[in-house]
């Protein structure tokens, strides 16, 4: 558990690094980044494998399953968007468990801002599978749905080529959400940068990291929209955290092609109000290297 | 005891005692950031010192001839020549701005009356030329002593103009401008031993250049890789070997050192030699990969080994031997338990750099707290020196320091807690022949010079 909070704290850090060397002077150093994403890269890898497995058993019913959540139900309250059209078996578990869960849960903050964060990039139905499905993969055990997420990542849609890149891009993000193994190999980044996040962030952070603060939990019971405004101000760090994550943390790329979007946008989103809003408008389907934002004309400059 | 001082023969580092002699600097508690010194260079003879500044400044000390009456100072170094090398600059078309930051300074050999020295920061290269200048001509016929020209219709006589002492006046004007050849950071140069072409050499690629010719270079490594998305290791340093002409090395953000020949291809993307320790995988942790990138790489005078400097130690490696260094020193071993903060703070990330003695019987790096380290290769002892304004009396001896790991603190020991992380010894430089050492502490430069018996 220390670990993940330690590895957390990291990733934070990484985070915030990275973002502020866009605003240095003589431009993006490339060597202290790529230092930087390595960095991020262990941190999330620790953050994913350690175990945990006691708090699992008692968070996973609800954690994983707020992403596909409707939002009526309490806690992903914030979480959906337009929550993901059903994937297979899974959205209908949850609701009985929500209750019980939620309690238990809280342990890393980024977990559950993962999941939300996933939750709110509009999870298509691969994407939540991919997340639960990672969620599965994780040792300490998805005994809690060891068929349905393995079902549903199959059932997974990874456009390719989102970013209007047919080629290996758009390949890597499919081979991502379907990955099965993505802790060894730090997973592309997929077609919408959170659903890679979802892929290895979320899918992982389906369950809830030991520690996390139950803070959140009764605010879930609240309405969608103040839910997620109160949530958005709680989880700004962590939501703007895991969305960062699937933007640098798996691979360098995310330095480079993702984070025109991803990184500008988080840079606007630090403004904490819309934060909530933003990571959800950032994951559409428009391609997004079109947006020639500063950010992106420094990386372009790479 | 082996190599002690005395005599013409310098010793090595610990031999010796170790004496203030000059500090160069505002002593200002306000550092301004563009004084901070960037790096420091002795010339090949040792009687220039120098230095660059994030200002784009680069200042040149000459030493004095020694003084017979005064034979315990050897020769003070003074300003010689101060000139604004690089200006900050904008790249439009990236919307990127170029720091002036004086990276590197490396002195050219001296073939004439006058000095020259590359200067580069980011982007650009510099070829400076430093003349002195003690006579001016006088009696111009077309213009008159303020330099107004003269009506040539007033002209009735011509007069050969005659050459007067002045006082000294010691120009620098840019010789070669080598511009436009590096996409990401110039972190190195290295002049070769043919000392016709140097080597300039950014995160992904070195260029070779003729110092006659700005309009071209030679791409000799490039490991950009085909997606950027597989970049996982950057160049961090590189240098030519100091005698064969085709032979250099570059070291690696992973910890590698790769040695190149470019006999063997035009592009030297495939090493000659590999030069990589193994990880001890007992002290693996999240920044295991931060503290293995090495900071600086140096060649011994010899040619035979070289020296590498990664965050917390040195190794001296044999050239002929390529699975190990033959010499690893520790620098602040003390830190590795502290790498978090460090990482929080970013001093994980300061590049510090080594330099050998003129024997190469020494080697010396640079630390918080102000603090330096010299390291006896012959004794296998070390020190810890420090450079502060507290120890600057004339000829004042340096007292040995020590910081205490933990737990109790000895008398005259310094905690790791109380080092101050932000005054930082990053850039240092040995005399070529002599005992004396230059030290660049934030803005300050210090001199030490040995005692002599």
């Amino acid at each position: 558990m220390e670990f993940k909070l330690e590895a957390h704290r990291i990733v934070s850090i990484s985070l915030g690094k990275i973002y502020n060397s866009r605003v240095q002077r003589g431009g993006i150093k490339l060597h202290k980044n790529l230092l930087v994403s390595l960095v991020l890269r262990s941190a999330r890898q620790v953050y994913l494998s350690d175990p945990c497995p006691g708090l699992y058993l008692a968070g996973p019913p609800g954690a994983p399953l707020q992403l596909p959540a409707e939002p009526a139900a309490g806690p992903s309250a914030g979480w959906g968007e337009p929550p993901p059209p059903p994937a297979a078996g899974l959205e209908t578990e949850p609701q009985p468990a929500h209750p019980a869960a939620p309690g238990a849960l809280r342990a890393g903050d980024a977990e559950p801002a993962t999941t939300v964060a996933c939750a709110r990039d509009t999870l298509q139905s691969g994407e939540a599978a991919a997340a639960a499905g990672g969620a599965g993969d994780q040792a300490g055990g998805s005994d809690a749905f060891p068929e349905g997420p393995r079902e549903t990542r199959r059932d997974c849609r990874c456009p390719p080529g989102v970013e209007g890149q047919p080629g290996a891009p758009g390949a890597a993000p499919h081979g991502d959400c379907c990955a099965e193994d993505e802790p060894p190999a730090p997973p592309p980044i997929g077609p919408r940068k959170r659903p890679a996040a979802g892929a290895g962030g979320c899918g992982p952070a389906g369950r809830p990291a030991p520690g996390s603060t139950p803070v959140k939990k009764p605010r879930r019971d609240s309405e969608e929209r103040p839910g997620r405004a109160e949530e958005g101000e709680e989880e700004m760090e962590t939501g703007n955290v895991a969305n960062l994550i699937s933007i640098f943390g798996s691979s360098f790329s995310g330095l480079l092609r993702k984070s025109p979007r991803g990184g500008g946008e988080e840079a606007e989103g630090e403004e904490r109000g819309p934060e909530a809003a933003e990571p959800g408008q950032i994951c559409c389907d428009t391609a997004v290297l079109r947006d020639m934002s500063p950010w992106s004309t420094a990386i372009e400059a790479f | 005891m082996a190599g002690a001082g005395g005599g013409g023969c310098p010793a090595s580092g610990n031999d010796l005692q170790w004496c203030f002699s000059q500090v160069k600097g505002a002593i200002d508690e306000d550092v301004a950031e563009a004084d901070i010194i960037s790096t420091v260079e002795f010339n090949y003879s040792g009687d220039l010192l120098a230095t660059g500044d994030k200002g784009g400044r680069v200042v040149i000390f000459q030493r004095e001839q020694e003084n017979k009456s005064h034979p315990h100072s050897r020769g003070e170094y003074n300003v010689y020549s101060t000139f604004q090398s690089h200006e900050p600059e904008f790249d439009y078309l990236k919307s990127l701005e170029i720091e002036e930051k004086i990276n590197k300074i490396r002195w050219l050999p001296q073939q004439n009356a006058a000095h020259f020295l590359l200067s580069t920061n980011d982007k650009t290269i510099k070829l400076w030329k430093i003349s002195e200048r003690d006579k001016r001509a006088e009696g111009y016929n077309l213009k008159d002593e303020d330099g107004r020209l003269r009506d040539p219709f007033r002209i009735t006589a011509l007069r050969v103009p005659i050459l007067k002492p002045m006082d000294l006046m010691v120009e620098a004007s840019p010789r070669r401008i080598f511009a436009n050849a590096h996409t990401y950071h110039i972190n190195s140069i290295s002049v070769n031993s043919d000392h016709e072409t140097y080597l300039s050499a950014d995160d992904l690629r070195i260029n070779l250049w003729h110092l006659e010719i700005t309009d071209r270079s030679f791409n000799i490594v490039d490991i950009k890789p085909a997606n950027m998305e597989e970049l996982t290791e950057v160049i961090t340093a590189a240098e030519f070997h100091p005698h064969q002409c085709n032979v250099f090395v570059y070291s690696s953000s992973k910890g590698t050192i790769r040695l190149c020949d470019m006999r063997s291809s035009a592009l030297c993307d495939r090493h000659s030699k590999f030069f990589e320790e193994p990880e001890d995988p007992s002290s693996r942790s999240f920044f295991s990969e931060i503290i293995s990138s090495i900071s600086d790489v140096k060649f011994s005078h010899s040619g035979r080994y070289m020296m590498t400097r990664d965050y917390l130690s040195v190794k001296v490696w044999d050239l002929n031997m390529e699975s190990r260094p033959v010499e690893t020193h520790q620098v602040h071993e003390y830190l590795r338990s502290k790498l978090c903060s460090l990482y929080e703070n970013d001093c994980i990330f300061d590049k510090f750099e080594c330099c050998w003695n003129g024997p190469d019987s020494a080697i010396m790096t640079g630390s918080y707290n102000n603090f330096f380290r010299m390291f006896d290769r012959n004794t296998r002892r070390d020190v810890t020196l420090e450079a502060s304004r507290e120890n600057s009396k004339p000829r004042a001896s340096l007292k040995p320091r020590r910081v205490c790991p933990g737990g109790k603190r000895k008398k005259d020991e310094i905690s790791v807690d109380s080092l101050d992380f932000n005054k930082k010894i990053l850039h240092t430089a040995w005399h070529p022949n002599d005992n004396i050492i230059a030290v660049a502490a934030t803005n300050n430069l210090y001199i030490f010079q040995d005692k002599v018996n």
